[in-house]
């Protein structure tokens, strides 16, 4: 049993990374700008969440202010930050330096408006009760599993079915080509912005429930997000999103056998044995030397 | 022959003015304490609650006039790590001139310590608590007991309880496996056993799996030594994922994030005795001040930092009014001369090693208040 108890907190887990790195591959595959700042829509959306919960808002409304503040802070990061580097210089590094930057002021941020303690939202919905002995389940296990299969459906369909969603899969391909259609590059980047941020937001939100946050969430998340990014094959949604849910389960099912300080590494080492022996990923495409 | 004696003259009453300048710019120049508490990451609020009860203590030395000197804090982040403690200590040493440090978290003070030891500078630890931080070095002195008594306090309490088995949860560093030793010492002893053993990283967030396995485990009580953000995390997702034993841990749950925490009702704890009833004039004073600003109670850390900086205080007017040097080496002499202390809850007595002996209480949280038990 406690096999099944671990695979289900590994799902759990795993679902909402997936979600979260989703998002950084959503951006870095429509727009090849390695959103290091992907770990602060997180940070902000989770926050933002718990402000509007503790100032007594219902829970659908502080998640539409959740899902506000990541979209807001992507399509700054697009029209603010990156958007000048890549007129200039628009080096890797210089990208990922403002990145870091900004990722440290919004930590320091929430330091400020928050303290630098942990916060949680508390709720009966992350309370497990026993479904079989020895085993238990929350109601936010199957939250986190509805949210993270009709979000990857919309998204999937939106992708595959809309001339926008077709536009911006083409926008890493071929931006020029984009423009020559009459099709403007500059307004598909914000909406993979908009777009990917939105995808932190469930797990922000289940995770101030769940797990709760402290200032310093950002890095976390991302190293995750990049993790899982790299795992399912970089740029790749469906990638990203196998990748989280690889990472997850991993995490949670190496404690079976090892100690449970070895959680977080087995992920790593999942990852690095990606990286030697299948550099591409799960989905990724085989780069030609 | 005249114009010669001019120049002399001129020359020795130049060398005379240098000199008393230099006298009046030493007598001027302000003793320099240095902090080096994690003021950012997941342990940033213990930064801020220990240099709380540092200021308050440097406000009331100031107000005193009790030294001829200025007192200034320079503060270091230690980022609650051994490496930032060590980079930490090296600054303060080499470009604050720090003579005496206040010190917090037993990682950090074990990477600090031969630093601050190779320059003299004494060091005062009132929040770090591994078992291993005592007799440290000569110039690191302890005013908080350490885990192996807060441990040696809890074993006989939960076996006459009845929790004869215990899950440790403990975090794999120089203090929790300090702390490890002194259960696996201390709890047979007593009659109880270790259920299960369970370590985890200081950057660990998700604790569903170690649930698991504590579950699997079937302790009487949980143990859990961790510190900072990660201790409501923890006490959060053990009763989230259905952990209904009694969690117990150590003082440093007394932190506003656990207090506050709704899953942390009930919580058991041992801390050093808290002596707000106490009525000498040192603890008085420090309770109505502290209370002025912050309508609450303070903590045991707000005490310790308080006193470290107070015990500076003293040792350095002791060695004003025998006009002799303030260094490392004097005030370590003159601790060791003097011994007893007015501090905040009453006379406090240092012995050899520089470590203030302290009582320990074993509390409960109740609606977020520290409940006195045994």
């Amino acid at each position: 049993m406690l096999l099944a108890q671990l695979l289900i907190s590994g799902i759990q887990t795993g679902v909402l990374y997936a979600l979260t790195a989703a998002g950084f591959a959503l951006i870095f595959g429509a727009t090849r700008i390695f959103h290091f700042a992907h770990g602060a829509a997180y940070a902000l959306a989770g926050y933002g969440f718990v402000f509007a919960v503790r100032a007594g808002w219902s829970w659908p409304l502080a998640a539409l202010l959740a899902t506000v503040l990541a979209v807001g802070f992507g399509l700054f990061m697009d029209a603010f930050v990156y958007r000048p580097i890549q007129r200039h210089t628009g080096s890797f590094f210089t990208v990922f330096v403002a990145a870091f930057g900004v990722v440290i002021v919004v930590q320091s941020g929430i330091e400020i408006g928050f303290g630098r303690a942990f916060v949680a939202v508390t709720s009966p919905l992350t309370h497990a009760s026993a479904v079989l002995p020895g085993l238990y389940l929350a109601r936010a296990f199957w939250i986190a599993l509805a949210v993270a299969v009709v979000m990857f459906g919309a998204l999937g369909l939106f992708l595959a079915r809309t001339r926008t969603g077709i536009a911006l899969r083409a926008l890493a391909e071929n931006p020029d080509l984009l423009r020559a259609y009459g099709l403007s590059a500059r307004r598909l980047s914000a909406l993979a912005f908009a777009l990917g941020s939105a995808l932190a937001v469930p797990g922000a939100v289940l995770g101030a429930a769940t797990t709760g946050l402290s200032p310093s969430v950002a890095s976390h998340v991302m190293l995750v997000s990049l993790a899982a990014s790299v795992v399912g094959g970089i740029g790749s949604l469906r990638g990203a999103a196998v990748g989280g849910l690889v990472l997850g389960v991993a995490e949670s099912l190496v404690v079976s056998v090892l100690d449970t300080q070895w959680s977080e590494a087995a992920g790593f080492v999942v990852l690095f044995a990606f990286i030697l022996f299948r550099p591409r990923g799960i989905f990724g495409a085989a780069l030609a030397r | 022959m005249i114009e010669r004696r001019m120049l002399l003259r001129a020359g020795l009453g130049a060398a005379a003015g240098g000199l008393a300048l230099a006298h009046a710019r030493a007598e001027a120049e302000p003793y320099v304490l240095g902090t080096l508490f994690p003021m950012a990451g997941p342990n940033a609020e213990y930064g801020t609650i220990f240099t709380e009860g540092a200021q308050l203590a440097l406000t009331h030395l100031t107000a005193d006039k009790l030294l001829s000197r200025p007192l200034v804090l320079k503060a270091e982040d230690s980022q609650g790590t051994p490496q930032g403690g060590a980079v930490g200590m090296s600054k303060l040493v080499n470009v604050d001139h720090a003579l005496y440090v206040l010190i917090g978290f037993t990682g950090v003070s074990k990477a600090a310590a031969p630093i601050g030891t190779r320059a003299k500078v004494v060091m005062v630890n009132g929040g770090g608590v591994g078992p291993d931080l005592a007799g440290l070095s000569p110039y690191y002195w302890n005013v908080i007991p350490l885990a192996s008594a807060e441990v040696s306090r809890i074993a006989p309490f939960l076996v006459a309880k009845g929790w004869k088995r215990v899950a440790l949860i403990y975090m794999d560093d120089p203090f929790g496996n300090g702390l490890r030793k002194s259960m696996q010492s201390d709890l047979p002893k007593a009659g109880g056993e270790i259920a299960g053993l369970f370590a985890i990283t200081p950057a660990e967030q998700q604790f569903s799996a170690l649930a698991a396995k504590v579950r699997d485990a079937r302790p009487d009580v949980v143990y859990f030594a961790s510190y900072g953000a990660q201790q409501a995390q923890i006490i959060k997702q053990l009763r989230d994922n259905g952990i209904d034993q009694q969690l117990v841990t150590y003082s440093g749950a007394l932190i506003p994030s656990v207090r506050s925490l709704p899953q942390a009702e009930g919580l058991i704890f041992t801390v050093q005795t808290a002596p707000w009833s106490a009525t000498d004039p040192v603890t008085k004073r420090f309770l109505a001040d502290w209370q002025a600003t912050h309508k609450d109670l303070p903590s045991v850390y707000h005490q310790n930092y308080y006193n470290a900086v107070r015990l500076f205080g003293l040792l350095a007017h002791g060695l004003e009014q025998q006009g002799k040097p303030v260094d490392g080496d004097s005030l370590r002499a003159e601790l060791l001369r003097v011994r007893r202390f007015a501090l905040v809850g009453g006379e406090g007595t240092f012995d050899d090693l520089g470590d203030l002996s302290v009582p320990i209480d074993i509390e409960t949280l109740k609606g977020g208040q520290p409940v006195k038990l045994d």
